[in-house]
């Protein structure tokens, strides 16, 4: 009776129930990501000075590295401008980047999902590709009021168009292969037969830029075996993704920004 | 409020705590890629001790707690744990349902029927279910391993929050009529 009964239920109901039972329970997710981040501001506080001076000192080496990245960055960017200016090619997405911390790491057998502690309160929008240090982490998956959920590239659910370093050619990659103990990994199929991976010499597959989800060229691992496909045109393997996905501790979403449309008659420079 | 609502409330916020340990649990083991799953200790004290009506009310809530939280359909936790409380309940009388031993073998029986018909209905989305499965019955081993040490505690936090909630289970024991 109770299936019969929930099966009548109309959709909109259905909907407006999760997000409420979602919105719900995300306080009871974020509290206790404050208490931990209250938890390492007051062991911070326990470290001496000198510490603090050798750190700060670290922290001006890199700002200054990341200062000199930035000049060359925007002087690229302009590059790329002017290339595409004079060659009339289409322009790549642009992406605003908005850190956020992992409130919650969700790795079963079923599935792997980080719920993150920005949503609609800083725009982030269902389908944002979201990126680490080592390249892909996944895509938003559902936005709350304050939180948000990222399907993780090793979730069985998340295909994407990718290839490999150096190559234009798309090979299909899906995620889902996670052993208890083990890092990650993932399966690609379709791959082109002349391409060849071991274990002693993988292939680092990036994001294709196919879709229009993910930027060209992100990390998503390495691929470290192919054999021939059963119908014999293409290949599939394995893919090893990083290790760190697992102790993820902050990310940053791409947040699409609108393309900037000029008015009707304005030449295009 | 009813005595039966102040039921439903106590379980739910029992459930409640429960779900943010495991979620502290499994975020903390998510570097091992191990995982704890407890939907058999959900309903265990509502099928065991509420009445048919509370305790159904009870599951579905908490049902629907769960399933705001997975990528599954909407209602896939209900209908699982009403299942299970259906079943429960109609078999609770053969037994002394009141004690603590009878309550952890219900929840380890519970727990694994619900953890295997969940993974049989998600299983089709993985590319290799051989290497799934293997990680399943890991998670299983270690989810009935947890289940079993704190099922005690968690039987004993429900009765004592429906008694602070004033809605005792004297109507629901065995033998009184």
């Amino acid at each position: 009776m109770v299936v019969i009964a929930w099966l009548l239920v109309p959709t909109a109901v259905k909907r407006f129930s999760r997000l409420t039972f979602f919105e719900v329970q995300a306080p009871l997710e974020l509290a206790p990501s404050y208490v931990r981040d209250l938890q390492d501001y007051w062991s911070l506080r326990t470290r001496s000075q000198n510490d603090l001076i050798e750190a700060g000192r670290d922290l001006a080496r890199l700002t200054a590295s990341y200062e000199l990245r930035v000049q060359e960055n925007g002087e690229l960017r302009a590059e790329v401008a002017r290339l595409e200016s004079l060659l009339s090619l289409p322009t790549f997405n642009s992406y605003r980047p908005e850190p956020a911390r992992v409130v919650r790491r969700d790795f079963n057998g079923w599935w792997q999902r980080l719920v993150i502690r920005k949503g609609r309160n800083y725009n982030l929008t269902v389908g944002a590709p979201v990126i680490f240090s080592g390249g892909v982490v996944g895509r938003i998956a559902e936005v709350g009021a304050y939180t948000a959920v990222v399907e993780m590239i090793t979730s069985p659910g998340m295909r994407l168009a990718a290839s490999v370093e150096g190559d234009q050619r798309p090979i299909s990659y899906q995620g889902g292969l996670n052993a208890a103990f083990a890092a990650p990994r993932g399966v690609v199929e379709f791959v082109p037969l002349d391409l060849f991976a071991a274990p002693n010499s993988p292939q680092k597959l990036v994001t294709s830029g196919l879709g229009g989800v993910f930027p060209p060229g992100l990390i998503i691992g390495q691929m470290v075996r192919l054999e021939p496909s059963t119908d014999g045109l293409f290949k599939s393997g394995e893919v090893q993704l990083d290790p760190r996905l697992s102790e993820l501790a902050e990310v940053t979403v791409l947040v699409p920004l609108a393309p900037e449309i000029p008015p009707v008659g304005t030449p295009r420079p | 409020m009813s005595a039966a609502n102040r039921q439903i409330l106590a379980m739910v916020l029992c459930g409640m705590i429960l779900e943010v340990l495991l979620i502290q649990v499994n975020h903390s083991a998510a570097p091992t890629y191990v995982s704890l799953w407890m939907g058999g200790l959900a309903v265990t004290f509502a099928s065991l001790r509420l009445g048919y009506r509370e305790g159904l009310i009870s599951v579905l809530l908490l049902g629907g707690l769960q399933d705001a939280l997975a990528p599954v359909f909407f209602g896939l936790h209900v209908l699982l744990f009403a299942t299970a409380h259906a079943i429960i309940f109609y078999i609770r009388n053969r037994f002394p349902r009141e004690e603590t031993v009878i309550g952890v073998l219900v929840a380890l029986l519970a727990n694994l029927g619900l953890f295997l018909v969940f993974s049989f209905t998600q299983i089709g989305a993985s590319p290799a279910p051989g290497i799934v499965w293997g990680r399943l019955l890991v998670d299983l081993g270690f989810s009935q391993v947890a289940l079993a040490a704190i099922t005690p505690w968690f039987l004993a936090l429900q009765e004592r929050a429906v008694e602070i909630m004033g809605a005792g289970l004297r109507t629901e024991q065995r033998g009184v009529m």
